[in-house]
């Protein structure tokens, strides 16, 4: 950044418009700005700052608008103060203006008129100027706000770097100026984000949940296809006994002497298959009866009910819409239905009153009323239910028995197939039973395997589900460990990087810092060296290898910051001018002579506000060949303004 | 008054302590072993015989079972509101369903131990025992 043009505005003691041209010349890049106290060097330097940063980041700015030009005005005319800054950088030209203006009120008071106005334009080669609409950003890209004032001081504060105090100063100012702080946020950012993974990982399952998960669904699936073909066989060995048992029953059929027995066997198993599911159907039917038992239990209390709104309506509490509209009108007709007048404090009168009085609200009567209807249903529901339920039993009963004299039956005729005479009627009857037999335990193992391969089909799809969720989670696992293992390592190398970086510059700025003081102090011979160690500690090391800050006057003091400012601004490369208001006030002449003889080849462009007191003699002489444009503040004690004189 | 009234009045709840008895009751593929076919009518038969019996207990602050109170408005309302007016002798009860549902869960919560005990605890079947119930 190079300043080339500062234009000031009815601010503070710059009445009306002036400027200032800083040199621009490679050779004479020194501006000096003569002024005794009090001629506006300080305000002109918070223009400066003012038209960069705005009076959020200049502190203690007070008010800028100039008094003269507030006399100047008539009631409702604008006063407009503005800084406007021209200023090159990477062989850009820009122009920045701030301006903020005020009202004259008609009893002379000043009111403000806007905010902060800012106004940026790029110039480029053509002459054209390009809007840049957000100038704060352009500002901060070239120098940031919060470095400015290493670049831009104030000699006031010159020596701040090196009192004791100061670690954290030089620790902040090494910190910001030289960037550090980009790398800090990088590093700081990994390790929130190093964080937030860890965290998701912990929730997260991994490969081993799945491993287990596809064990388990293999043994089920073995189970499963156990079950299932065994249930297979088990079907065809039914069929099979089956197919047996009627073959043994054609067989037995054929036989002339059993084949009576036989025929009636079967009519009866035939009836008995009937009944049996005449009787499953029963039960079916008495289930759906007794689902709603409720409406028999429930009989007491619904007649209970009814008996509490019966009451109500005796005692004339439940009245209908009609009686209730009725009674309401005697009342106010003062008449009985019979035709007689009734007195309003008769009475009829009041017992017309209590009638209306006991009775339920009306907002209640449809309630009740629909109540005392569904209670009736109900009630009838429930006598109806009981007595089905009653009758289902009685025709269950029946069927039992007639299932029972069936199988009695047959147990007779089988006893008699068993014991016949005829020895192969007797072996095909034991074979018989004994397929019969093997029919009824097939039919229990296949409800058995049944309810295996239920319990597996469930077992099964509840692992699916399982696993599903489980691979898409071992997969973020997965993402989430790289992501991981990347931010883990990011932030190591950004750590490692700014701790190298840190060193790096802290060594570089040493070096630089201890180049700059070397030759600014005249005597050199007594301090040895600038250190600058691990804890940011500024020190000058006396030629007994101790550190004499302590020791050091405060011009040394201010040297040894000046020293540090000046390395510092080299090291960042940063391009910045050097402004400098009052630097030298508080130096003796020893030392504003070294000071000045080596300043101009520290940076690339100087501004200095002085008194003649701090720039004379050889100290002037030091600069001159250096100087390329020089102005003087001629301060008029009668009107309180300053004007601008080239020299 | 019911805490929630506001956001209660379309659910009738059960306390989660006794829903075992009521899958018990209701789950097993075999009519003679679950008499009944859904919660709602349990819950109106345990209503019923808790008044009768005249045992009534709170729900536990735990965990509950809810029905939607639409399953209820076939019958089962009307039995609710009886069971409200019989419990407090007036029918002002009507006009908070709060308090007709509150007081239908409470004896409903005492009132399932006595089908517990007569249907699942005794000798036979559950659905002859309840025909036994109901027919005695």
């Amino acid at each position: 950044m190079k300043l080339e043009r500062l234009t000031l505005e009815n601010f503070r003691q710059y009445y009306g418009r002036q400027r200032i041209e800083f040199s621009k010349d490679s050779k004479r890049h020194v501006t000096v700005i003569h002024g005794v106290n009090g001629s506006g060097k300080t305000s002109m330097f918070i223009a400066l700052n003012w038209c960069l940063y705005g009076k959020d980041v200049v502190e203690n700015i007070g008010n800028l608008i100039s008094k003269e030009a507030m006399q100047q005005i008539a009631p409702g005319e604008l006063v407009q103060t503005s800084v406007e800054l021209a200023f090159s950088h990477d062989e850009q030209k820009y122009i920045m203006r701030r301006s903020v203006a005020a009202v004259r009120q008609v009893d002379g008071t000043i009111e403000p008129y806007n905010n902060e106005e800012v106004i940026m334009k790029r110039i480029i080669a053509s002459g054209e100027a390009k809007d840049e609409l957000s100038p704060g950003t352009v500002i901060n890209a070239i120098l940031p706000a919060n470095v400015r004032t290493y670049f831009l001081f104030d000699g006031e504060k010159i020596d701040n770097f090196a009192r004791p105090e100061a670690v954290s100063e030089v620790k902040e100012a090494i910190y910001l100026v030289l960037r550090l702080e980009i790398l800090d946020r990088a590093r700081k950012h990994l390790k929130e984000m190093e964080r937030r993974y860890l965290k998701d990982l912990v929730q997260t399952s991994g490969d081993a949940e799945l491993n287990a998960l596809e064990q388990q669904i293999k043994q089920e699936e073995v189970v499963q296809k156990q079950a299932e073909t065994r249930y297979a066989e088990v079907q065809r060995e039914i069929e099979l006994a089956r197919q047996r048992m009627t073959e043994i029953d054609q067989e037995l059929r054929e036989k002339a002497v059993v084949s009576q027995l036989q025929q009636e066997r079967e009519q009866i198993e035939a009836s008995a298959k009937v009944a049996s599911k005449e009787q499953e159907n029963l039960i079916e039917e008495i289930q759906t009866k007794t689902t709603s038992a409720y409406m028999i239990v429930a009989s007491p209390i619904i007649a209970h009910a009814l008996a509490i709104l019966d009451d109500k309506r005796v005692k004339g509490q439940i009245p209908s819409n009609v009686r209730q509209q009725f009674v309401e009108d005697l009342l106010q007709r003062l008449v009985c239905i019979c035709g007689r007048p009734f007195a309003e404090d008769g009475s009829e009168y009041k017992s017309l009153l209590t009638l209306l009085e006991n009775s339920v609200p009306r907002s209640l009567e449809n309630e009740v009323l629909d109540t005392n209807n569904q209670l009736l249903v109900f009630q009838a529901n429930g006598d109806n239910r009981l007595s089905e339920i009653k009758r289902l039993m009685q025709q269950r009963v029946n069927v039992k028995e007639r299932i029972q004299i069936l199988e009695a039956r047959l147990s007779e005729l089988e006893l008699q197939l068993e014991g016949s005479p005829l020895e192969d009627v007797r072996q095909l009857e034991k074979k018989r039973q004994h397929f019969q037999a093997d029919v009824e335990s097939y039919i229990v193992e296949c409800s058995s395997l049944e309810g295996h391969i239920a319990k597996a089909n469930k077992q099964i799809e509840k692992l699916t589900k399982e696993i599903t969720q489980a691979r898409k989670s071992s997969d973020k696992a997965k993402h989430l460990s790289r992501k991981l293992e990347l931010a883990q390592q990011g932030a190591k190398a950004i750590d490692e990087k700014y701790q190298q970086t840190a060193d790096d510059m802290r060594l570089q700025i040493e070096a630089k810092t201890n180049e700059i003081f070397k030759s600014l102090v005249w005597k050199d011979s007594h301090f040895q060296r600038v250190g600058l160690g691990p804890d940011y500690n500024l020190e000058v090391i006396d030629r007994y290898g101790t550190a004499a800050r302590p020791e050091l006057s405060a011009g040394e003091r201010q040297v040894l910051s000046l020293s540090f400012i000046t390395a510092m601004a080299q090291v960042s490369e940063e391009q910045a001018p050097l402004v400098m208001d009052t630097p030298f006030g508080r130096l003796s002449s020893h030392h504003r002579n070294s000071i000045t003889a080596n300043l101009p080849s520290l940076t690339s462009q100087l501004i200095l506000f002085v008194t003649d007191e701090e720039l004379r003699d050889e100290a002037r002489q030091n600069l001159e060949p250096y100087i390329g444009a020089e102005y003087r503040l001629n301060f008029d004690d009668a009107t309180g303004c300053t004007a601008i004189e080239e020299c | 008054m019911e805490q929630n009234e506001a956001s209660r009045r379309d659910r009738v709840y059960i306390d989660d302590a006794v829903m075992d008895i009521y899958k018990a009751l209701t789950d097993d593929p075999n009519p003679e072993q679950s008499p009944f076919a859904t919660y709602k009518d349990i819950f109106l038969l345990a209503a019923c015989l808790g008044f009768q019996h005249g045992r009534r207990k709170q729900l536990s602050s735990g965990a509950r079972t809810t029905i939607r109170l639409d399953v209820f408005r076939e019958e089962g309302l009307g039995l609710l509101k009886a069971l409200a007016i019989a419990d407090t002798g007036d029918v002002a009860v009507l006009q908070k369903l709060g308090d007709v549902l509150t007081i239908a869960e409470e004896y409903a919560h005492a009132g399932i131990y006595d089908i517990k005990a007569q249907l699942l605890d005794e000798r036979g079947r559950p659905l002859w025992n309840l025909v036994g119930l109901l027919t005695s």
